[in-house]
């Protein structure tokens, strides 16, 4: 279960998964990542759990010319959806990505200001509710890893071939 | 509005949400009420489980405290099977502890509590030549030039401008109780973005002796990292170089930055130095052995316990004496066996849910019965404040010099008697002044470690006793640690080689919890009575205080007047 190095190869894309792996559904980020580390990864692709960390990111996120992020979401949509959101300013970000002091939507914003923002692609899967006690995945929401996954490699393909821009 | 903005509901990462419900009569708060507005049963996760797997299930309570409960759970079990950890894992430890003080509170005090002290958007109406004057006349760092500061005004100007920036959104920016200059204040904001760049360097040192970060690799009986000057694929004599570099850069960051930038802003802010005290007791667990956890004499951080202001008392502090912590439920969401009026040792801690509160969402809580998940901790039946000015109080009157030396600087600095400390701006002084004697205290962990590889040892783990086989039927420890935020303790009690008891004692469970059964209130309740709150719309005063503890939650804050009317309903993240 360890990451990637950060900073250490010359990947150009950084797939961030974040979630608390205490919060069932909440931790899918997590479980993505974790899953992904588990398989043979291109070289110009990293992968990071990056559990419930904000600032503590901000070098991974920031040495990558293409992050994607992959985060819960409690939108009211069924769960297990995946939607694939281009964020331009942190307002666009999910309202409470962020732990105790500074989070990643400050984060973001601290990176524009140094005039260091990477392209950001930000994939949220829509959950029930957060459920403490439980660590693994709902049904509904393990079921959409696979689908996840397709995205996400998706994005990928069309990073490499210069055409990411919306 | 950018066609892909979205709306999305909050979503706790965290341990809990933080409610504050604050009385307002005559311009200040007569009465204050913390609430845990979310459950955490963690206790409930760890039941049945491999007590040696537990420190990384803690590490994920929060993305900032991993290191420290993954550090309080190993020495929990090493305590519980009597395990001695080789001297290298100690000092790996305690350099990993530094690096974590290091981060945590720069980015404490730039990122979240200095916009309460610093308007960032009266920053732009500073004298670039005038601002450089002042810095240069308060340290040596050399980003000072009127060149500097004038780039970063018309650079910030144009983010301002357009809106588009939280951290300048959010703010109550030219409030009144905003005190500082506007040359203090651009200061105050281009430190905000050096200390961003920061502190991406020093949380290396997770990453190098942890394996990773965030949510680095502890272990049972020592730590998981291979050690060896000569060892080419593990932390060898160039690794250690640089991490000796990353210490030597943190402590010029905090001796010419962070040291001047506090005690500048403080001079402007000397009447909180008579605002938001509470409690007046304090309590330190104590931590960073010199000679191995099991001999507390070598502490850095001493332990022990002050009372009522009194300096020149410290008592010591047993976690194992069943009287002394004890955590009550009586005004908290769980029930008792034997009764909510009773307090339990956290070895026979129960964490059984008794959810008594409104059907969300609510306006109020009914602060006169149950209203917090958080449970009521207590030391030999008093109220304590844990955190930086504990340690700091505790260290000055057990007499260590390092501390009396520390502290009458800043004292004589700002003209202020001792007894200033017993505030919200000594709170945030505290933090400022640890910081400084943690980075001194770094040289010493790191050049006995150095020692200690160069006379051949290399033992990095205790592993005898790794093996469940060789463990007692039943054991029971506690493990320790002096968590940025306050003390932590985590108490175990494993059965047949699993673990059947577990619980945490949180640094802010000390400060946030609700009232005991004498109806007494915990540290933020108390240091929020009497505050001054200008203007309910925004009271950043009490953002001041309750920042000031570092609370480990997001935090809602909530006011009401008299007659209970709801004035505004503030969203800060805490």
């Amino acid at each position: 279960m360890d990451n990637h190095r950060i900073g250490e190869t010359n990947a150009d894309i950084l797939v961030l998964g974040i979630g608390n792996l205490l919060m069932g559904d909440e931790g899918v980020g997590v479980h993505f990542a974790d899953s992904l580390l588990k398989e043979f990864l291109p070289p110009d692709v990293e992968v990071l759990d990056g559990g419930t960390a904000g600032i503590q990111l901000m070098e991974a996120i920031e040495s990558h010319r293409h992050v994607l992020i992959v985060d819960a979401t409690l939108d009211g949509l069924p769960a297990g959806t995946i939607r694939e959101i281009k964020p331009r300013f942190s307002s666009d970000y999910p309202s409470a990505m962020s732990t105790h002091d500074i989070g990643l939507k400050d984060l973001i914003s601290g990176l524009t200001l140094l005039g260091r923002q990477p392209e950001i692609f930000l994939f949220v899967v829509s959950i029930d509710k957060v459920q403490p006690l439980e660590i693994g995945l709902s049904p509904e929401v393990n079921a959409a890893l696979g689908g996840l996954k397709a995205k996400v490699f998706h994005r990928i393909e069309k990073i490499r071939s210069g055409n990411s821009g919306e | 509005m950018s066609a892909n903005r979205i709306v999305i509901d909050p979503i706790t990462r965290i341990e809990g949400h933080l409610r504050i419900e604050a009385e307002i009569q005559n311009g200040k708060v007569t009465d204050a009420y913390s609430a845990g507005t979310m459950v955490r049963l963690l206790e409930e996760i760890l039941k049945g489980r491999d007590p040696r797997d537990a420190w990384a299930f803690v590490g994920r309570v929060c993305g900032v405290c991993t290191t420290v409960h993954s550090l309080a759970s190993v020495r929990s079990v090493e305590d519980a099977l009597d395990i001695v950890v080789p001297p290298n894992a100690e000092m790996v430890r305690s350099i990993m502890f530094v690096a974590q003080y290091l981060h945590d509170h720069v980015v404490h005090f730039y990122h979240l509590h200095a916009m309460d002290w610093v308007d960032v958007v009266n920053a732009l109406k500073a004298d670039p030549k005038k601002t450089s004057e002042l810095a240069q006349s308060i340290s040596n760092w050399p980003k000072s030039s009127p060149g500097y500061f004038s780039d970063l005004q018309k650079r910030i100007g144009r983010f301002v401008e357009s809106g588009q920036l939280g951290i300048f959104a959010n703010g109550y920016w030219g409030h009144p109780a905003y005190k500082l200059p506007p040359e203090v204040n651009l200061i105050g904001l281009a430190h905000y973005l050096e200390a961003l760049e920061w502190q991406k360097e020093i949380v290396r040192i997770h990453a190098i002796f942890g394996g990773k970060n965030p949510h680095p690799n502890f272990l049972v009986g020592g730590m998981a990292c291979a050690i060896g000057l000569d060892d080419a694929s593990g932390i060898n004599a160039e690794r250690l170089a640089y991490v000796d570099q990353l210490l030597r850069e943190a402590k010029t960051f905090v001796e010419q930055v962070y040291i001047p930038d506090l005690l500048a802003i403080a001079s402007f802010y000397k009447d909180w130095g008579a605002i938001g005290g509470g409690l007046g007791s304090y309590l330190a667990y104590g931590d960073l052995p010199v000679n191995g956890y099991r001999d507390e004499s070598s502490f850095k951080f001493p332990s022990g316990v002050i009372l009522n202001k009194d300096i020149s008392k410290v008592y010591d502090v047993d976690l194992r004496k069943d009287e002394e912590v004890q955590e009550f439920v009586q005004r908290s969401w769980y029930k008792y066996e034997g009764g909510d009026d009773k307090g339990l040792h956290p070895w026979k801690g129960e964490t059984v849910l008794n959810y008594t509160g409104p059907k969300p969402p609510y306006e109020h809580l009914n602060v006169e019965e149950k209203y917090s998940f958080l449970k009521t901790p207590r030391w030999n039946g008093n109220a304590v404040e844990v955190g930086p000015l504990a340690r700091v109080l505790v260290g000055y009157a057990r007499g260590r010099e390092d501390f009396k030396e520390v502290v009458d600087a800043a004292l004589s600095k700002l003209e202020v008697p001792v007894t200033a400390l017993f505030s919200t701006l000594g709170r945030t002084a505290a933090r400022g002044l640890e910081t400084a004697l943690v980075a001194g205290w770094a040289r010493e962990f790191y050049d006995s470690l150095i020692t200690n590889l160069k006379n051949g040892d290399d033992r990095m783990a205790a592993t005898e006793k790794f093996d469940p086989k060789t463990w007692p039927a039943q054991a029971q420890g506690v493990g320790h640690t002096e968590a940025p935020r306050g003390a932590l303790a985590h108490w175990i009690v494993i059965q047949d080689q699993k673990i059947d008891n577990y619980q945490l004692v949180v640094p802010t469970t000390w400060n946030a919890s609700p009232r005991d059964p004498e109806g007494k209130s915990s540290a933020y309740e108390a240091a929020l009575k009497d505050t001054p709150v200008a203007n309910p719309e925004q009271p950043v005063e009490i953002l001041r205080t309750i920042h000031s503890f570092d609370p480990c939650m997001a935090c809602a804050v909530h006011l009401y007047d008299e007659e209970g009317q709801h004035l505004s309903r503030v969203q800060a993240l805490g």
